[in-house]
């Protein structure tokens, strides 16, 4: 137990340290709220309007579920394909490694002309696209970098493509797959956020926030900052749960972020 | 040694298959279009929300706004390069800074402890969504004669979702030497400095490249969306929100800025893989990290 | 071959281990007497082996000797100073069982790193490493990079290494122990022909019998639970030429280490015969 409390109590320390000399910061400096609220302030409002944040963060939840949903689900697909036919892997790789740096929520404004800007569609649509390449590239990485010691057992037990397939790649690739995963769920968050920014229904996060920041009640832009800040900790931490429980704690971490 | 030919020469076989995976979507736009006209899809393929590739490249040589002097293209490239020399700006402020956190979390334990767990919290705070806030705060303030622009709030933006990535992957890399290389630097009685000097950075080159790569992408991303949800002058961010407002009359147009967007993204693409095969020319090639 | 004495002074003390103990752990479950009560007293230019199974403290004496760890009890003096003062003034070199030579560096430039530490300038550290580079002859390879290298060659670099400053004493923690028989026995030829040409005093850690009377004028045996000396043997074979290896001579210091061994063989294994020590 000693050792594991040497893990918690730097971070606390810190913290508390960090939220301390914010709140005298703007106590001592009278600083007006509009430039830097205190915490408590952030506080007070964070618990005044809990429910009209629930409604908001459940809204914006929903789109980035779905979009990392749909998006898992094609990046796997993808990764499989491409697994299986080069011609795949040789169209798909390059161009997952140059739009890496492409801001790729910019489709927002033509999947709004494309789809219907009043429903959700198209917010879900650019969540997932956004998903689905570092589902794609962790999980390609999983189903190729394998042993190649296995390979040569698996050859010699006269294994069929399929076979390996099933009993080698996709095992060694759940690691690397939570990996992507634990990028991409964050990540889906704040595209279903960012993706309000450009028109469409105001229920959510995004919305929420540049509404309150333009009308200068910076209190409660940061509560709803917050509600955004835990929004995306949930999805990450049920991941890791969900990881926790498909994966035994035996062989080390293969897979390097 | 033929690697750097080898390694250009694979270079342009990739480059070969973007090319040909952009032609292989180009020509599946088109297919959806005609497909549009014969049956029942759930959204809109008329020329207006999905205009022809070719009208798309016919807006280049456009004038931008009636009767003005600048085409298009020109309102793009300008729009490009300025958003693009915010992104450098916010990416090397964001990797200085990265790296002098991942030393100071390698030499001092209490560091890492207590400063890695933020450190990985600040990658769920969606600052981007903090943009418009971030502006408000920085409108305030100014440093006696300078005053904080909103260019320096979008940088500032940059910098940090770009510092991450780096400070993990740096980190990573000064903790890499094995034990034994430690032990052989003690027996000849270096200070920590020669260590880190001597040995714990270049073995940290093959963590900080990819790391590179992904700060690169974090800082283009990081502007461009800044820009659009603050509505910065001069990017290429406010660009396609006004191009996009215009889709009725013009509606090429936002088409051509989101192409800025993607060039933007493939130059810094591009002057990262160079990056990368510049700086590990000197290690053995091993396989992906 | 003939053996040249000049360098090699039977005088002097280079290393005096009095009473030194180690524990790791102390007081906890897991707590474990590396070290007990350890004594040796190695003279300039003596070639000592350490042998012993897992677990019997010759690497962790290695490093108390080198001061890459502490003691607990007892006196070392390395050349008359403590470890840290020895290791403070570059007293020794050191080569372990992996080469850890640098990958960003090339060969010259890995030998030329103990000597960047220790000051020298650019031209002297470049004449340094090419004669050094030409004592482990591998003179060629200088521009190489390690990952280049067979594993062999890669241990010659360490070895010329270990030698940069010239220092009057050598550690070396089993640096054979990854290569193949016949790697081996030509580096353990290589070995004693530098060792001739400098008259280096050497400590070498070994997991190997044959290799360990081959290149020793004292095989120290060591035992675990806790980590001791159990026994030195001297070994009087003289130059060593080809045919050493096959010599009834060679057989008889084997057999003494492996006989010494066995004797403080805890493991169960092998039936223990009392013929008493050496």
């Amino acid at each position: 137990m000693n050792s594991k409390l040497s893990y918690v109590w730097p971070p606390i320390l810190v913290a508390t340290l960090f939220l301390g000399a914010w709140q005298l910061l703007v106590v001592i400096q009278e600083i007006k709220p509009f430039l830097l609220p205190a915490p408590s302030l952030i506080a007070s409002e964070f618990s005044n309007g809990a429910t009209l944040m629930w409604g908001a963060a459940v809204y914006t939840g929903t789109t980035a579920f779905l979009g990392l949903l749909f998006g898992t689900v094609a990046g796997l697909f993808m990764a499989l394909l491409a697994q299986r036919f080069i011609t795949v892997d040789k169209l798909v790789t390059p161009l997952a490694a140059g739009l890496a740096t492409v801001p790729i929520i910019a489709l927002t404004p033509i999947l709004n002309n494309m789809f219907n800007i009043t429903s959700r569609t198209p917010r879900v649509l650019v969540t997932t696209i956004i998903v689905l390449f570092p589902i794609f590239v962790n999980v390609m990485r999983g189903l190729l970098q394998v042993n190649p010691v296995q390979l040569e057992l698996m050859r010699s037990l006269n294994a069929a493509p399929r076979t390996t397939l099933r009993v080698l790649r996709i095992p060694n690739a759940i690691p690397f797959f939570f990996t992507g995963l634990k990028i991409a769920a964050p990540l889906a968050v704040i595209a279903a956020l960012v993706a309000e920014y450009f028109g469409g229904p105001q229920e959510g996060l995004g919305s929420r926030i540049a509404s309150a920041a333009a009308n200068t009640a910076y209190g409660r832009a940061w509560a709803y900052v917050l509600a955004a800040i835990i929004t995306g900790l949930i999805f990450y931490l049920t991941i890791i749960a969900i990881e926790r429980l498909v994966t035994p704690r035996s062989a080390p971490a293969l897979a390097k972020s | 040694m033929s690697s750097t030919r080898d390694r250009i020469s694979k270079g342009t076989l990739s480059l070969l298959w973007v090319f040909a995976g952009i032609a292989l979507i180009a020509i599946m736009w088109e297919l959806t279009k005609v497909l549009g006209t014969l049956i029942d899809l759930p959204f809109n393929t008329s020329d207006q929300a999905m205009p022809h590739i070719w009208t798309m490249f016919a807006a280049f040589p456009l004038p931008e706004v009636r009767g003005s002097d600048t085409t298009v293209f020109e309102a793009v490239l300008a729009a490009t390069t300025s958003s693009l020399m915010l992104a450098l700006g916010g990416f090397v402020i964001g990797v200085t800074v990265g790296l002098l956190l991942a030393v100071v979390m390698q030499r001092f334990l209490f560091f890492e402890r207590g400063l890695l767990p933020f450190v990985i919290a600040s990658q769920t705070v969606p600052l981007i969504a903090l943009a418009p806030l971030i502006v408000g705060i920085g409108n305030q303030i100014s440093f006696g004669p300078i005053q904080w622009s909103t260019t320096y709030s979008v940088m500032f933006i940059a910098a940090y979702l770009a510092f991450f990535p780096l400070s993990i992957g740096a980190l990573r890399g000064l903790q890499a030497p094995t034990p034994t290389s430690l032990e052989l630097m003690r027996s000849y009685a270096a200070t920590n400095n020669k260590v880190l000097w001597k040995l714990r950075f270049p073995a940290s080159i093959p963590y900080l490249v990819p790391a590179l790569k992904v700060s690169a992408a974090a800082s283009v991303v990081g502007t461009v969306v800044a820009e659009i949800s603050t509505g910065v002058r001069g990017g290429i961010g406010r660009l396609m929100v006004e191009y996009a407002r215009e889709t009725t009359s013009q509606p090429a147009k936002v088409y051509v800025a989101v192409f800025g967007a993607i060039a933007l993204g493939l130059v810094v693409a591009a002057a990262i893989a160079a990056v990368d095969a510049l700086m590990t020319r000197n290690f053995p090639k091993k396989g992906i990290v | 071959m003939t053996m040249i004495h000049d360098k090699v002074q039977n005088t002097g003390s280079a290393l005096a281990i009095s009473g030194v103990s180690k524990v790791f752990n102390k007081g906890n479950d897991n707590e474990v007497v590396a070290l007990s009560d350890v004594n040796l007293d190695v003279h300039t230019g003596e070639f000592i082996s350490l042998i012993g199974p897992s677990g019997c403290g010759k690497s962790t004496l290695l490093r108390v000797i080198g001061d890459l760890t502490g003691f607990d009890s007892g006196t070392v003096q390395v050349s008359g100073k403590t470890p840290e003062d020895a290791r403070k003034e570059r007293l020794y070199g050191i080569a372990f069982q992996q080469a850890a030579l640098f990958d960003w560096r090339s060969v010259s430039k890995n030998i030329e790193l103990p000597l960047e530490l220790a000051g020298w300038d650019k031209s002297a550290r470049e004449t340094r490493s090419a004669e050094l580079l030409d004592m482990v002859q591998l003179s060629d390879f200088g521009t190489h990079r390690p990952w280049e290298l067979s594993g062999g060659m890669q241990q010659r670099v360490a070895i010329a290494r270990s030698l940069a400053v010239d220092p009057p004493l050598l550690l070396m923690d089993e640096p054979f122990g990854a290569l193949d028989e016949m790697t081996r026995e030509r580096m353990q030829n290589e070995l004693l022909r530098i060792r001739l040409e400098t008259g280096k005093t050497i400590v070498f850690v070994t997991h190997s019998i044959p290799e360990a009377v081959y290149l020793s004028d004292r095989v120290v045996v060591m035992s675990p639970r806790p980590g001791r000396i159990t026994a030195e043997i001297s070994v009087n074979l003289g130059d060593r030429t080809e045919i050493t290896r096959e010599s009834d001579n060679f057989f008889h210091s084997v057999t003494a280490v492996r006989e010494a061994l066995r004797l403080h063989d805890t493991s169960g294994s092998g039936v223990s015969s009392h013929r008493g020590e050496i």
